[in-house]
């Protein structure tokens, strides 16, 4: 199987620019998230490849196949496309049963009826739902719903399959166990995949690399761990996990170290701005390497605390100073009153 | 097939059977005799003609006067009484709906018969007013009655768009008004009505469209005393000169639709606005009924008292009247009664024709013109293109065209086309005609439907390798299926009902009852008439009763 390569996609919906000009590419046998706001335009994207949009510039292709080539003039109709799509709705087709629903793709390829019954069977078998064939849609849970309409994308081999939020409509207990459960799929089978997802959780469990977009471009992109541990961007560090942000004063900036001033104070971290020093800065950092003190300290700034909270296997403590909102982890509660909060400079990044 | 293919054909053979017509009339309005006199010139002598004629300027004021009183009773009346349903607990509102609904399914000549036979001077209820009274304290034969009674039986269609607008509109609006000390009318008045303004707008130029449109009532109601309007004068005109004058007819048809054309966009403007006024709030709201505590059977009273004048009297007349021998002052009921009218009406090839190819008609002529109205619509259905909005303007051309102008125009399409004439003597033309006539409204009913479909399920359709038109056969055609079939249900009764569109078709052969009844009350039979007319009511009787069995929306 081929790569498919996106590039320098542009897409226009009236007076709206969708898309900007991405270029994605995915490689035979990985998985790529699309991960990014509302409104950012991930699901557009998915549509555009799956040929359900018309972009007005750049190119797609698998391998030598070309789907759409604006300076070429080419644009292949969705149905010659062969890929895979799992809607966000599921859009099962309520008239037909789930064999008659996953058979259609088959069925429009002109395989024989015998081998239609065992390749259904066999993709039926897969997803765990093996027995549920004459049933129809509004008869399955919504999980059983999402597992046939997986089934239905896959049961054709598309060199690709596009998941558009395919989660999202499940509840959150179920949603983890359907996490997991197509992520070990989507491995066993050796599948290459694009999901689209506004979860950043769910997009660093499934994804061997995430694409994160931002109004129309990438703002990065990389494996889970990149994208969460070494944000390029204000942005991406913001999107990724749950942070806190430190508005202050850039006063140094050398060496990819930077230190801001806010009350007076200054933290260091590390630089993720080129900025010289003078200007303003922010500086990130996730809630959980926040840390508590009694003492003053490098990188510890005063602060009173608010509210102490008991989440089940932890404490959220809510400090506070003038304006500033501090959350923080902790494994027992701390007497209300001033404390010390660290932040750690290896895990603060100053934009 | 390619999907640009079929397009092409559906929008073609479409475009085709709407202009066609109207052109040839536009065509025939310019020239100084019929089309098919070998002397006739272009020239504007027909114009001349007819607006010259103090006659045509009579009728053209009193269809205005016709449709301007129709209008100030239908919208208040109408607009109150969406209220009272929609908003209020009067006693028995399920009940009551569908009933409202029967003027728009009773034809309206048949309704016109009824209170020709029910309060015209010998009618049933005239003579016992007259023996309790002394005398008639109505006179049916005057203008007032002409412009009453159209605006009572337009009633329903005001009815129709204010309730659905009240039905959009969030109750705490009323319930704030209710707890400041308003009693149920005011709130009607203050609160709800204003909030609901364009839809009443649009109802009220709707019904003043419809004025235009009135053949039926002033035809049986307006005649004894020579009280013409724009249609009746089109249709006397066959008449009045002896010879075919087809080019004044083509040039009083050219003036209706001067008037009902732009009528037309401008009911698709204000529907737009009345649409996007009701789209702002919240839909779907829990709504608690208004409680009119003691107006509430003073409401339920003016309900079934205007149900009994619009819907009882006429139906009950007709009824009464096709089981008596004769009627007059001082005949006894049980005396007179008698089967013989309907056993006369199979004495008749023509009526018996008549029945048969109305129902068929209404069954097969229903189900194929919904199986076109499908094709058009899935022609524009997903289509991304500025040729969707010729559609939308195609839909409208037959709107501003009275049936009775519709088959007329036809007519001279079959005779101007030489290979189309042997269809003429065909029902055919009249299911050619009456398709034509209910387009834009047999297109709302399969546009709402296929509206519901939701676009991934086709979609996933195309990217599991369907073409356009294998995801119109395999995906679409299937969801509206149902839709279809109710389509096919209220289609079933408009053609059923519909009279107008078949008069000028008619022939032996091409006999509807509608038709039938307008040429029989002609002749002065109206023994025959009343029992046709109960026939005509049982039919749309039997199909409204089926619709609201299977749950079916009495409006698209």
């Amino acid at each position: 199987m081929a790569d498919l390569i996106v590039k320098d996609v542009a897409l226009r919906l009236g007076d709206n620019e969708i898309l900007k000009g991405v270029s994605v590419a995915v490689p035979a046998g990985e998985v790529v998230a699309l991960l990014g706001p509302s409104g950012s335009g991930k699901t557009t994207l998915l549509r555009a490849i799956a040929g359900l949009e018309t972009p007005h510039s750049g190119s797609i292709a698998i391998g030598d196949r070309v789907f759409f080539d604006a300076a070429r003039g080419v644009e292949l109709p969705a149905e010659e496309r062969g890929l895979g799509l799992v809607f966000q709705s599921y859009a099962l087709w309520p008239h037909r049963t789930v064999f008659d629903n996953v058979a259609y793709g088959l069925k429009l390829r002109g395989v024989s009826a015998a081998e239609i019954k065992t390749r259904v069977e066999k993709t039926l078998s897969q997803i765990g739902l093996g027995h549920l064939g004459a049933r129809y849609p509004h008869q399955l849970s919504g999980g059983q719903q999402q597992r046939v309409a997986i089934a239905r994308a896959l049961v054709y081999e598309p060199p690709v399959i596009l998941l558009d939020e395919p989660l999202s409509n499940l509840d959150a207990k179920l949603r983890e166990e359907a996490r997991a459960w197509l992520r070990t799929l989507i491995v066993t089978l050796g599948l290459s995949a694009i999901h689209v997802t506004h979860d950043q959780v769910e997009a660093m469990a499934i994804a061997d690399r995430i694409v994160l977009l931002d109004a129309g471009l990438i703002a990065q992109e990389g494996p889970p761990t990149t994208l969460y541990n070494e944000p390029a961007t204000l942005f991406a560090a913001e999107f990724m996990g749950s942070n806190i942000r430190l508005d202050g004063k850039l006063v140094e900036n050398s060496g990819g170290r930077a230190t801001i001033e806010l009350f007076g104070e200054r933290l260091t971290g590390i630089a993720r701005t080129k900025a010289a020093a003078g200007g303003k800065a922010t500086g990130i950092i996730r809630i959980e390497r926040v840390r508590c003190g009694s003492t003053p300290g490098p990188n510890r700034l005063k602060m009173e605390l608010k509210a102490p909270m008991y989440l089940g296997e932890r404490w959220e403590l809510v400090f506070a100073r003038d304006t500033l909102t501090v959350r923080a982890y902790a494994s027992a509660p701390l007497e209300p009153g001033e404390h010390y909060v660290e932040f750690p400079a290896e895990a603060l990044w100053v934009f | 097939m390619p999907i640009v293919v079929y397009r092409l054909l559906v929008l073609g053979v479409t475009t085709l059977a709407v202009v066609a017509p109207l052109s040839l009339v536009i065509y025939q309005s310019f020239l100084t005799a019929p089309f098919f006199d070998p002397s006739a010139q272009m020239g504007f002598l027909a114009y001349s003609f007819v607006f010259a004629d103090p006659d045509f300027w009579q009728a053209f004021w009193t269809t205005i006067a016709i449709a301007s009183g129709m209008a100030a009773i239908a919208v208040p009346l109408g607009a109150l009484l969406a209220f009272l349903m929609v908003r209020t607990d009067v006693p028995g509102r399920e009940y009551l709906e569908p009933l409202i609904l029967i003027p728009i399914f009773v034809s309206a000549v048949v309704i016109a018969f009824g209170y020709v036979v029910a309060i015209g001077p010998v009618g049933i209820f005239s003579t016992l007013a007259k023996d309790i009274l002394g005398f008639v304290p109505w006179n049916l034969y005057s203008l007032l009655a002409l412009i009453a009674i159209a605006g009572l039986t337009h009633v329903p269609h005001v009815y129709l768009y204010s309730a659905a607008a009240l039905r959009g509109l969030s109750t705490d609006l009323e319930e704030a008004a209710r707890v400041s000390g308003a009693n149920p009318f005011r709130v009607a008045v203050n609160v709800s009505l204003p909030m609901i303004l364009p839809a009443i707008l649009f109802a009220g130029v709707l019904v003043f469209f419809l004025g235009f449109e009135l053949f039926g009532l002033p035809l049986v109601l307006g005649d004894p005393q020579d009280v013409l309007v724009l249609s009746t004068y089109l249709y006397k005109l066959t008449n009045k000169l002896g010879v075919p004058s087809y080019q004044l007819m083509a040039v009083v048809v050219v003036a209706i639709l001067a008037i009902t054309a732009p009528l037309v966009f401008m009911q698709r403007l204000l529907l737009r606005q009345a649409q996007r006024y009701v789209s702002v709030r919240g839909k779907g709201l829990k709504t608690q009924p208004l409680r009119l505590h003691g107006w509430r059977w003073f409401a339920f009273g003016a309900i079934v008292l205007w149900l009994f004048v619009t819907v009882v009297v006429p139906l009950f007349g007709i009824t009464l009247r096709s089981f008596v021998v004769t009627w007059g002052e001082g005949v006894k009921l049980l005396d007179v009664l008698t089967l013989d009218h309907y056993r006369e009406l199979t004495e008749y090839p023509n009526v018996i024709r008549g029945i048969l190819n109305t129902l068929g008609i209404g069954v097969i002529g229903g189900a194929v013109a919904v199986a076109w109205y499908t094709a058009i619509a899935l022609a524009v259905h997903r289509w991304n293109s500025g040729w969707t909005r010729l559609v939308d303007y195609l839909v409208m051309v037959p709107r501003a065209m009275p049936g009775l102008i519709a088959g007329l125009a036809l007519l001279w399409v079959f005779l101007f086309v030489p290979f189309l004439s042997p269809l003429k003597s065909t029902m055919a033309s009249i299911w050619l005609a009456y398709t034509i006539v209910w387009l834009a409204y047999g297109m709302r009913l399969v546009s709402g439907t296929l509206l519901q479909v939701a676009p991934e399920l086709e979609e996933a359709a195309r990217t599991a390798g369907a073409n356009d038109l294998r995801v119109k056969r395999d995906v679409t055609v299937p969801l509206i299926k149902y839709g279809m079939l109710a389509s096919w249900l209220l289609i079933f009764l408009i053609f059923v009902r519909e009279y107008s569109t078949g008069i000028y078709l008619l022939g032996p052969g091409t006999e509807v009852i509608g038709s039938l009844l307008v040429s029989l009350w002609g002749t002065g039979a109206i023994d025959l008439v009343s029992a046709l007319s109960v026939v005509n009511v049982v039919m749309i009787g039997f199909g409204l009763a089926v619709a609201v069995r299977l749950g079916v929306r009495l409006h698209g």
